[in-house]
């Protein structure tokens, strides 16, 4: 009994420590963006104000967020990948130490995107990111001075490296943009030590390039071998897309690593014929030697840009009465996955937004049940009104929070259709690889409200409750100890909700539009701080071209499905700190 | 991820295999617009648009447009993506005839891709210009106005 009592005093321990620091883009392993300090609360979450601000001197899209280790904040931005460490012991948190990479401006071209970074990892005294042009470097958290770098991806490929660096063990992994450029997609395996890549996996192709090894590889549903090359047209996977660029997750007692892999190209169908295996899918590997465990396509012969880079967070749920290991995923195909973790298999698939391109999802084959009149390609025509769009239910970029206090899932999400209209596409090495046009307009639901921030029960498989959004809503989400869940929107809000209830709380005008994720942490003084950026970008530097004024020969009109953002926001990269 | 608004050309392949044959590459450009040190520009050639105007010739222009993936990174009718827009009259590297040839038959940094030589001859170049010259900006584009009540 008294063991017991110190174990727990200790594990407790540990776990406020832990929620002292925000040391890795998801908060934890199994990517819950929760934290559980528990000074900020619904009951005095009306008195946060800002406490400190500083501007990242970078106007692209700031995605990502901070880390806190110790009392050091780090920040990375976006194109030119500046690292700042910041000294929270110090009155007005001065600068340590600033880190400047010469970075390939031909990059900021091949990103499909904009010049976007989601993040760094802190492990064993080193700061690990990634270079938009390819590269993974190794900082010194304390000194800021370069231990290693590595080039891991080709811009004259079309591969660009946004991604968030994920360590498990003595072992960096990283993956590649390109989707829209026709690249071979992967992911890589680094030792932390020296930065040499020690395996490499691909998500297309034959058995070896995948590293699914007899005995190793057991597919849920899928049976036979080279399942990703059979699934493919002759030669066509070697530019089949597959990228990897959204968040992963790590399972300590399954040892295996989660990663969503994004659409297969060229975003015309006709084109390849198949399922297009492992695009659109979910993969579990072995980090140590990369080694595929199980995988399962969530969008098989993906005809609608249905990336599923999007988080798998880790938790243990009851599905239909009986408890679980579960993995939860909201794909942009518009349903909310709950598979097993340890086999791949879905417990339960339900739409959390309007869906019509497929009817469900067939539990016992694993396979959406397709609406054949939604399946795109060139030879087609033109498709009107297919729900989601490519942006996706919930875009992977913005990722979902977990609080194991309510159960319930924080998720922001778009409430938008599209057009489809696809066109043969012809493959030039270093320019996009794409196909398809796809004007888009407001979802059916709502009143004209492109996004909504929802509650989410996945076991069982309905919203709790919905904050209606003017614009659609791009950012992370962080739960937290008090029960006040925080996002922010594009037209410049950052927001702190009742976690129960959906009531808000407070809200604060940033800047700029909100397409980062919030974080929490215990400052120097022993109080909770919140910290998120401002700066809008990514897709919606593209979407909304009128929301940038730093370039006197490139001005555009407004899309037409949201002709006021720019009335609300422009860019501008600012990072945030609220306090009680 | 996300990319919306391409319209991409069937006779691309057929382009190619004519633009196959690499021609001599033009001589370098003398930018009227650049600030001369001391007043003294450098030597240099001013290059002019052979089709300048010509209806037939930027209409070949956009079928490159799209067949060369430029719509993918300008978007469709060049108006801006991830890519500057390049139908706004406005130019980050120069507006003459000779400054928007450079730029696609060399390329420029920050990712746009040198064409010239293999890929597209200057012929070709000269048309991707006339049609790129086609594009009317709209009359009133420094201002974007959402409070009406001045009108």
């Amino acid at each position: 009994m008294f063991l017991l009592a110190l174990c727990a005093g200790a594990l407790l321990r540990r776990a406020v420590a832990q929620d002292a620091q925000w040391t890795m883009p998801a908060k934890d392993y199994s990517a819950t963006r929760y934290s559980g300090l528990t000074q900020i609360t619904t009951a005095n979450a009306a008195r946060l104000r800002p406490v400190w601000t500083f501007s990242t001197g970078v106007l692209g899209g700031h995605e990502g967020q901070p880390l806190v280790v110790g009392h050091t904040m780090y920040v990375v931005t976006p194109y030119p990948n500046v690292l700042y460490a910041f000294d929270l012991t110090q009155d007005g948190y001065p600068l340590k130490w600033k880190y400047r990479p010469d970075v390939d401006p031909n990059a900021v071209g091949i990103a499909c995107c904009d010049a976007i970074n989601r993040g760094a990892f802190y492990a064993e005294g080193k700061v690990v990111y990634d270079l938009l042009d390819g590269r993974t470097v190794a900082i010194d958290a304390a000194s800021g001075r370069e231990l290693w770098q590595t080039k891991i991806a080709d811009l004259a490929k079309g591969e660009t490296t946004p991604v968030a660096a994920f360590v498990v063990k003595d072992r960096v992994i990283v993956g590649a943009s390109g989707g829209e450029f026709g690249i071979h997609g992967w992911a890589k395996g680094l030792d932390l030590a020296t930065g040499r890549i020690v395996w490499t996996a691909y998500n297309i192709g034959p058995d070896s390039l995948v590293l699914a090894r007899p005995g190793t590889f057991r597919p849920f549903y899928d049976k036979g071998t080279d399942l990703a090359l059979t699934s493919w047209p002759k030669d066509v996977w070697r530019r089949g897309g597959g990228p990897v660029w959204g968040w992963m997750s790590y399972d300590p007692s399954l040892d295996l690593v989660y990663y969503g892999v994004g659409n297969p190209g060229p975003y015309n169908p006709d084109q390849r014929v198949g399922d297009n295996k492992w695009t659109a899918s979910v993969l579990a590997r072995r980090p140590a030697d990369g080694s595929l465990v199980w995988a399962y396509q969530f969008t098989p012969h993906d005809s609608w840009d249905y990336d599923a880079n999007a988080e798998m967070i880790l938790v243990d749920l009851t599905v239909k009465g009986r408890p679980r290991k579960a993995l939860v995923h909201f794909d942009k195909n518009g349903f909310a996955y709950t598979l097993d973790r340890a086999t791949g298999e879905v417990l339960s698939a339900e739409p959390f937004v309007e869906v019509n391109w497929a009817r469900r999802v067939d539990l016992t084959t694993g396979r959406p049940v397709l609406d054949s009149t939604k399946l795109t390609g060139a030879s087609r025509g033109n498709f009107k009104h297919i729900c989601p769009t490519l942006e996706g239910g919930k875009t992977p970029a913005a990722p979902a929070a977990y609080s194991p206090r309510t159960g319930l899932f924080y998720v922001s999400t778009n409430n938008m259709c599209m057009d489809y209209l696809a066109a043969q596409a012809t493959y030039i090495a270093g320019t996009p690889f794409i196909g398809a046009a796809t004007p888009y307009h407001a979802g059916s639901r709502g009143d004209g409200n492109l996004g909504a921030f929802i509650a989410w029960d996945a076991g069982r498989g309905r919203r709790v409750w919905e904050i209606r959004e003017r614009y659609p809503v791009w950012s992370g989400v962080l739960a937290t100890g008090g029960d006040v869940v925080f996002y922010g929107t594009l037209d410049g809000w950052f927001k702190a909700v009742d976690a129960r209830t959906g009531h808000l709380l407070w809200r604060f005008k940033v800047g700029s539009g909100v397409v980062g994720n919030p974080i929490s942490f215990t400052g120097a003084d022993g109080k909770q701080y919140v910290a998120v950026y401002a700066g809008i970008g990514g897709d919606w530097f593209l979407l909304a071209g009128d929301v940038r004024s730093d370039d006197p020969a490139d001005v555009r009109p407004p899309a037409d499905f949201s002709p006021d953002l720019a009335r609300h926001t422009s860019q501008g990269g600012i990072v945030w700190l609220f306090g009680l | 991820m996300a990319v919306r608004p391409v319209r991409t050309l069937l006779p691309a392949l057929a382009l190619l295999a004519a633009c196959r044959s690499p021609a001599p590459a033009p001589p370098a450009v003398r930018y009227g617009q650049h600030v001369f040190a001391g007043g003294a520009a450098p030597a240099g050639v001013t290059l002019e648009n052979p089709y300048r105007g010509d209806r037939a010739s930027a209409a070949q222009g956009e079928t490159i447009f799209g067949a060369m993936n430029c719509d993918g990174c300008h978007g469709g009718g060049a108006a801006g993506w991830v890519g500057p827009s390049l139908a706004d009259g406005r130019w980050r590297f120069g507006g003459s005839d000779g400054a928007i040839f450079q730029s696609i038959y060399y390329g420029r940094p920050h990712g746009m891709p040198a064409y010239g030589g293999l890929l597209l001859s200057s012929d070709a170049v000269w048309k991707l210009v006339t049609y790129l010259q086609s594009l009317a900006p709209p009359a009133d584009l420094p201002t974007e106005a959402w409070d009406t009540s001045a009108r």
